[in-house]
């Protein structure tokens, strides 16, 4: 662990932190953001901590299960911690699914908080 | 095109421009990059410009094509703009494939630049 860049430190431990607590609990996510976050979910765009969390949380499934297949990390030149995430995942008890995420992180009195996520599915128009 | 917020110009445009360039002369992307840029390429890191265009360049294809199926665009607290975007690319004559990328933009003397750009073809591990 200490051979690994702090910015692949922290992009890891927040992704990491992240997938289980959505998989477990999301209504929990609304401390990794702020009134200044931007969510854009399949296209839709949600601004700040509450209307993400509300997105989040009123999303249609029961069980949901992210499985990361790569995960990048990158330090900005404005001191923040831009990751990447390809994976799949299963929702209740739907067809396993392709996903790409993205997240910038800020710190924040502190503590890294997410500033702007992005998230697709894999999903193409053959 | 006056009603889209103006990042959602400015990062569609990049796109655009990146791969029109990508797709017929690869090694023109230096205009694109500083010094200060990172590109992360399947897992592989390189810094600035010069070895950026470098590794771009010496992909190993003659002919690429990429078919942009979605692209996100927002604005960042520090006045950047965070590009997503999830498509199918072509190669010679390889299967279509899946591949996801981000592009940080930044504007410096007047111009948008990428600062941080990472790329991953959508392949899983199954089981």
């Amino acid at each position: 662990m200490g051979d690994k860049p702090i910015w692949e430190q922290i992009g890891s431990s927040f992704v990491q932190h992240y997938y289980q607590l959505f998989d477990t609990d999301r209504t929990q996510l609304g401390a990794i953001y702020i009134d200044a976050s931007c969510l854009t979910w399949e296209g839709q765009q949600f601004q700040g901590k509450a209307a993400i969390v509300e997105k989040l949380s009123s999303l249609p499934f029961t069980k949901i299960a992210h499985n990361i297949t790569a995960q990048d990390h990158q330090p900005t030149p404005d001191s923040c911690i831009l990751s990447m995430v390809v994976g799949q995942l299963k929702a209740d008890d739907d067809q396993i699914l392709g996903f790409h995420q993205t997240f910038l992180l800020r710190s924040y009195s502190s503590s890294w908080v997410c500033t702007n996520e992005v998230f697709r599915l894999a999903l193409h128009n053959l």
